[in-house]
């Protein structure tokens, strides 16, 4: 058998390009659909257990899907917003506190989640560098972005401008890195975390100014009366929270029309869960949706696809695989010569067989060799993939 | 014998451990020595209450920097005033699921503060910084009101020692229905004397009890300037009030100033920080020893 082996390879090797051709067609069909469930059971595992960890979720009446990858994967596509009323009409209930979320801007390619402390109790996130949030204009960013722009506590981070063509829109606010979170494995390492209010401040719904009863520049005043100062567009507003000009930020109308994406409710017990679920069952303006059905869902037609995927897989397997054997088949025919060579050097018919069967055995070692280097691979880097693929 | 003997260490410990850490006190932070007073009357031995407001700087306009906030943010309970008592609330992260407003009940009755400069610039068009008034407990059942709020949130948090809060609490209601039941007695001798309050933080006090009062905008331990002293006339023309209500102990030249225009001095002190003698109740009781002399 070593003989044969030695032979097919010396052989496999004169003839590069069919065997690599070869190697290359085994290769794919083997690798691509075992990729394929790789990535779909870690999407799987990542989305799940996201969702398993998450009670109940609430938002304005439309997509649960979007909802859901919003709130829990950070998702750019921002779903309707709701207002802060919706919290204070839960927490009233007693059946559930609740945790907004505003999740709408981004600084420098990741999202801000604009979220109350609650949050990171509620995912145990735990602070591995500098502190947690204490004021308005701080953030905390998860492990992944202090990793992937150097960040440290006491650096700032700038939040990108919602429209370049908004010229007297909010501006970018400079915000400090109060800390920096452990890792944990989840869509937190990429995002960057701000109280609520900062959200707010970015939204444009506070901001800061001096003060214009007392101002000394008057070209910044439209009008002034015994009650009432109105000032123009040349007033500036800062563009970042410090301890000297904090308290000259404020907000302005009822807070409780401040908008939200989305809010994390977790209820007491079961009961609660349930009663609360159906108290906005009729509801026109929200919906309550348990986040492992929907992510369930979504699976389900993902392993849908996948399946007609390895359908298609298989068939074009056989195809290949048939294409094989005619290549070899073909092969052997164009090698008759040799093979008539070998018998009259006194080789049985056996070893004509051995030295074809060495070389399928060759070749498909080789494939699987490189299959399982790819394998490998792809199993490292998974996390990656799945969030550029799937989550992003 | 061995591995049963050892089942019921484990077991006897495990009961311990489950009541030891049940019985861990509570730890509740307040913004203003009153809710903390309260916690502490009802709480007991079961709560650990900390007022971290330096003993001489007002709560209400009391800026704590980070490392105090994250004390807050670590507390098992926070205790909110409401009205917008605190000003440092509306930069602070604190975790929305500790924080009790102790004056959510009577909420609808908060009084808007008047004369307040608004500002407007930009679409949204007139926005006022209205303020609203925030010393809540002096009005003496609106305390009750907060004292049962936290009695509500202790109940939840504590269920087993319910019986206990409940007992604090029934005695501290009978001194602050005591308290209300007493001062109401006082002022009902003549309602429509006019007082004048050196700062405006009895509101709360002003309304319950009927007492008729306006306010300037002084402070007790400065003396006014001659622009406020001006001010004052102007409202004696139609106030002509006997007596100034003071937060402290007024300046010495600005009680004598007050006299020589027929007006004595009695201090009413809010309370709203740590007493130097005595506790909320000795300090509202002599509050009312002090207004009961305009009424002698």
């Amino acid at each position: 058998m070593i003989n044969s082996l030695y032979i097919a390879w010396r052989y496999l090797v004169f003839n590069k390009v069919r065997s690599a051709t070869l190697i290359a067609c085994i290769t794919l069909i083997a690798f691509l659909p075992m990729a394929l469930q790789l990535i779909l059971e870690e999407s799987q595992q990542l989305l799940q257990s996201r969702a398993n960890s998450t009670p109940l979720l609430l938002g304005a009446r439309g997509s649960a899907l979007d909802l859901v990858m919003n709130s829990l994967y950070f998702d750019d596509e921002v779903p309707e917003i709701i207002s802060m009323q919706a919290a204070d009409e839960i927490t009233d209930t007693g059946l559930a506190y609740v945790i907004p979320l505003y999740i709408r801007f981004q600084a420098r390619n990741k999202p801000i989640v604009g979220t109350s402390i609650d949050y990171f109790d509620f995912r145990n996130l735990q602070i591995a560098q500098g502190r947690m949030l204490a004021v308005l204009g701080e953030s905390v960013i998860g492990a992944g972005v202090a990793e992937e722009y150097g960040l440290a506590p006491g650096d700032s981070i700038v939040s990108s401008p919602d429209t370049l063509f908004d010229l007297a829109g909010a501006y970018p606010l400079k915000m400090t890195v109060a800390g920096i979170l452990e890792r944990s494995h989840t869509p937190d390492d990429q995002a960057v975390f701000v109280d609520l209010k900062t959200a707010w401040v970015i939204e444009g719904l506070g901001h800061g100014h001096e003060d214009l009863s007392r101002t000394r520049d008057s070209s910044v005043i439209l009008n002034r009366s015994e009650d009432s100062v109105t000032a123009n567009a040349k007033l500036f507003q800062y563009t970042e929270i410090t301890e000297e000009n904090m308290e000259g930020f404020h907000f302005h109308g009822d807070a409780s029309i401040y908008p939200l994406t989305a809010l994390l409710a977790i209820p007491d017990d079961a009961k609660a869960a349930t009663l609360l679920r159906g108290r906005y069952l009729e509801n026109q303006q929200y919906h309550i949706v348990r986040p492992t059905e929907v992510i369930q869902g979504l699976m389900e037609n993902i392993f849908r696809i996948k399946r007609v995927i390895d359908a298609v897989i298989a068939i074009v397997g056989l195809a290949t695989v048939l294409a094989i054997a005619l290549v070899f088949s073909l092969s052997v025919r164009l090698r008759q010569r040799e093979l008539t060579t070998i018998f009259k050097l006194g080789c049985s018919r056996m070893t004509a067989v051995k030295l074809i069967a060495a070389e399928i055995v060759i070749i498909v070692l080789a494939a699987g060799i490189i299959c399982a280097g790819l394998l490998y691979i792809v199993d490292a880097n998974v996390e990656t993939l799945v969030r550029m693929f799937i989550l992003n | 014998m061995n591995a049963k003997f050892w089942q019921i260490i484990v077991s006897i410990l495990l009961v311990v451990s489950f009541t030891a850490s049940a019985d861990e006190k509570l730890s509740v932070y307040a913004v203003n020595y009153p809710l903390a007073y309260f916690a502490e009357r009802i709480g007991g031995s079961s709560v650990n209450v900390v007022l971290p407001v330096p003993a001489d700087i007002d709560p209400a306009f009391w800026e704590p920097d980070a490392s105090v906030i994250a004390e807050f943010q670590q507390a098992d309970l926070i205790l909110l005033n409401g009205a917008g008592y605190a000003k440092w609330l509306k930069h602070a992260s604190l975790p929305r699921r500790k924080l009790v407003n102790t004056s959510a009940a009577f909420q609808r009755d908060y009084i808007s503060v008047e004369q307040t400069v608004t500002h407007q610039h930009g679409p949204g068009g007139d926005h006022s910084h209205a303020g609203t008034a925030f010393t809540t407990w002096l009005d003496f059942n609106q305390a009750r009101m907060q004292a049962k709020a936290i009695l509500s949130v202790l109940e939840n948090q504590r269920p087993r020692h319910a019986d206990t809060f409940i007992q604090n609490y029934t005695l501290l209601e009978k001194d602050l229905v005591s308290l209300d039941q007493t001062l109401s007695a006082i002022v009902a001798q003549d309602s429509n004397k006019p007082f004048i309050a050196s700062h405006p933080v009895y509101q709360y006090l002003a309304r319950r009890y009927n007492i008729n009062m306006k306010s300037v905008m002084w402070e007790p331990e400065i003396m006014p300037q001659q622009n406020q002293w001006d001010a004052l006339q102007q409202l004696l023309a139609t106030h002509s009030a006997g007596w100034m209500i003071w937060e402290g102990q007024p300046d010495k030249q600005s009680a004598t100033r007050l006299e020589e225009l027929d007006i004595n001095s009695l201090v009413f002190s809010p309370c709203a920080n740590t007493p130097e003698e005595g506790d909320f109740i000795s300090v509202m009781k002599n509050n009312i020893r002090e207004i009961e002399k305009a009424f002698r």
